[in-house]
């Protein structure tokens, strides 16, 4: 239990929530605001994966497997949600920029 | 433990979701008048409150689920990792959470009736009481962090439900953004923390908090954790969404939203954060050592000065606010500070004053913003004001709004005074540092009396200017073609809001009712049973 032998692994990973959170914070228009929460979320996912395969013992309960493929499929409801809301605010603003979205002064 | 793991006793979940799917049924079927939906959707969320409450000894009801002694609060054998477990702490947030959707669901029979979407709305909504009831008994992290995004799922939705105020739905594109960030990053945090233990189960994880495997991927799991799931309790510096969230949606979703929702972030900071404050027992170790290292310390310093943040700068911002949604929507920041401070203490006697807290935050913040929602519906407007002489036009809207500002504030005989006086005696109990959390909060009480007295000299000392509409008929603002009754609130308003009233003075009268079961329920759950 010393040194990790999957830190590459980990930096890709943390690499790819790097740059889902950079997209998240820059991005203006929605739809590439999802895809970076797609990117970061997948972070997540891949740490699953491989905490499962490199564990020196069988996880107790849920395994990193099963947590991975069930997140796949939230991912895949949270984005469904999020282009109802994209949809909706383009039929009433015929516009999908989160920037010009200021009637809340926030 | 035959029991735990089945389906066989989550009566409540399946009343809740029977009746959410049963709505949209409706839907699709054509019937889709906004007292057929809202009547079953009171029904479902009144028999599974029952339900809860028998279990809980409020009722001489055993027979409706009969959870047996084995399963209320029996702790998992080791090395068996249920999903969930019945534990009383969570059957009392179940409680606290079906009376904040019964509130809400009762309230929103007064929207107006011309209004489209009657059952989605009630549908959205049981589903996010499903999501919060689930949290309620999650003894899994990934259980946890899924339930509560079924909750946060039906509410982006349900924020922007309308699909015609532009502000509403800006507020569900931010509530949106802002969600689905901190929902990545607690699922980021929570696989740190699997790759540390090498278990995403809350038992297992409380057992070994600190003592093996990695204890920096800990540290970082854990942090990152925090800041997921302290976007969803709106800590400050996590809080900036929330103002605007609730301020955009319609009245009764930010009374559930502030009142409901928000609790399930408190509930899962208790089930995630007691594991590390109570593990005491290795320690001396640095988080880069690899020898045991006790997380405790850290975790319990970053809490602490979490909840005074908290505290002070929603209430300092509380203070400066010219809307009356904006500042209900930073008093609500500032007592999620409060409740933060029962986590950091860990005791059980502060547990149950954060649970208390919690309780009394469901009623007077559902109960002020559904006041919110009755004085718009008669013409009142958003700024603080616009509700001069409204203790002279609406005596009883104004009288029941006052009792909820005052327990908000901590006045004795209301429940915000006893669930305060709780939380801050266990703190004074904890010695140490914690003292200083006691202090703080006494001091930042008396900080939020300004704004709360500054809104009932308007209500109550400040003649309206010019002249008003008088009674029921003239009504100005967002009702419907018909007038509502109960004097232009609508009836189930002044039910929501008249029920939310008097619960706040009975329970800050005799708490002993609710205490009891409350410290009971917090004992167990720092003992272990969750």
């Amino acid at each position: 239990m010393t040194a990790l032998p999957l830190g590459g692994f980990l930096a890709l990973s943390s690499a790819l929530l790097g740059v889902g959170l950079f997209g998240i914070l820059t991005r203006r228009n929605f739809v590439l605001l999802l895809i970076a929460i797609e990117i970061a979320m997948n972070a997540a996912i891949l740490n699953f994966v491989y905490f499962a395969a490199f564990a020196p013992v069988p996880a107790l309960g849920l395994t990193g497997q099963e947590i991975a493929v069930v997140l796949i499929g939230f991912a895949a409801t949270e984005v469904a949600v999020g282009l109802a809301i994209v949809l909706a605010l383009h039929r009433l603003r015929g516009s999908i920029n989160v920037a010009q979205a200021t009637d809340l002064n926030g | 433990m035959s029991f735990a793991g089945t389906v066989g006793p989550l009566v409540p979940e399946v009343i809740v979701l029977a009746a959410a799917l049963l709505v949209f049924l409706l839907d699709v079927a054509g019937a889709r008048r906004r007292e057929l939906v809202g009547a079953i959707s009171i029904a479902a969320l009144a028999g599974a409150l029952l339900v809860v409450l028998a279990d809980l000894g409020f009722l001489p009801l055993a027979a409706l689920r009969g959870l047996p002694p084995s399963v209320l609060n029996a702790v998992p054998a080791a090395g068996s990792a249920p999903l969930y477990t019945f534990g009383s702490l969570g059957l009392v947030f179940q409680g606290l959470f079906l009376l904040a959707a019964l509130l809400v669901a009762t309230a929103s029979l007064s929207r107006a009736s011309d209004e489209r979407g009657a059952p989605i709305y009630y549908g959205l909504l049981l589903l996010a009481t499903l999501g919060m009831l689930l949290v309620a008994l999650a003894s899994d992290l990934i259980f946890l962090l899924l339930a509560i995004e079924v909750t946060s799922l039906a509410t982006y939705v349900l924020v922007g439900y309308t699909r015609r105020d532009a502000r509403a739905l800006e507020a569900a594109m931010k509530f949106y953004i802002v969600g689905a960030l901190s929902s990545t990053l607690s699922f980021f945090g929570a696989s740190l923390l699997f790759g540390a233990y090498g278990t995403t189960n809350l038992y297992a994880l409380r057992a070994v908090a600190g003592s093996v495997g990695y204890p920096v991927l800990a540290l970082l799991g854990y942090g990152i954790l925090l800041a997921g799931l302290a976007f969803k309790t709106t800590l400050v510096p996590f809080h900036a969404w929330a103002v605007d969230v609730y301020d955009g949606a319609p009245h009764e979703v930010s009374a559930f939203l502030a009142g409901g929702t928000k609790k399930i972030g408190v509930f899962a900071l208790f089930l995630v954060f007691l594991g590390p404050v109570l593990y005491v027992k290795a320690g001396g170790g640095s988080p880069f050592s690899g020898a045991p290292f006790d997380l405790g310390p850290t975790v319990q310093l970053t809490l602490a000065v979490l909840a005074v943040v908290t505290m002070t700068v929603g209430n300092v911002l509380a203070l400066l606010q010219a809307e009356m949604k904006r500042m209900l929507a930073y008093s609500s920041i500032s007592q999620a500070g409060y409740m933060l401070i029962g986590i950091a203490i860990g005791t059980s006697p502060a547990l149950a004053g954060a649970t208390l807290q919690v309780a009394a935050h469901v009623l007077m913040k559902s109960g002020a913003f559904l006041v919110v929602a009755a004085a718009a519906a008669i013409g009142v407007g958003p700024k603080i004001v616009d509700w001069q002489g409204l203790g002279t036009r609406r005596p009883w809207l104004a009288v029941a709004f006052a009792l909820m500002l005052l327990s908000l504030a901590g006045v004795p005989l209301t429940v915000g005074f006893v669930s305060k006086f709780v939380l801050f005696s266990a703190a004074v109990q904890a010695r140490g540092f914690f003292v200083w959390l006691a202090v703080a909060g006494l001091l930042n009480s008396a900080l939020s009396v300004f704004y709360y007295a500054r809104v009932l000299k308007v209500i109550f000392f400040e003649p309206a200017p010019g002249p008003l509409p008088a009674r029921a008929g003239d009504v100005v603002g967002a009702a419907g073609p018909t007038p509502l009754g109960a004097g232009g609130i609508g009836y189930g308003r002044a039910v929501a809001i008249g029920v939310a009233a008097v619960l706040i003075v009975a329970i800050g009268l005799y708490p002993q009712p609710i205490l009891g079961p409350i410290q009971s329920a917090a004992a167990h759950f720092v003992a272990g049973g969750a």
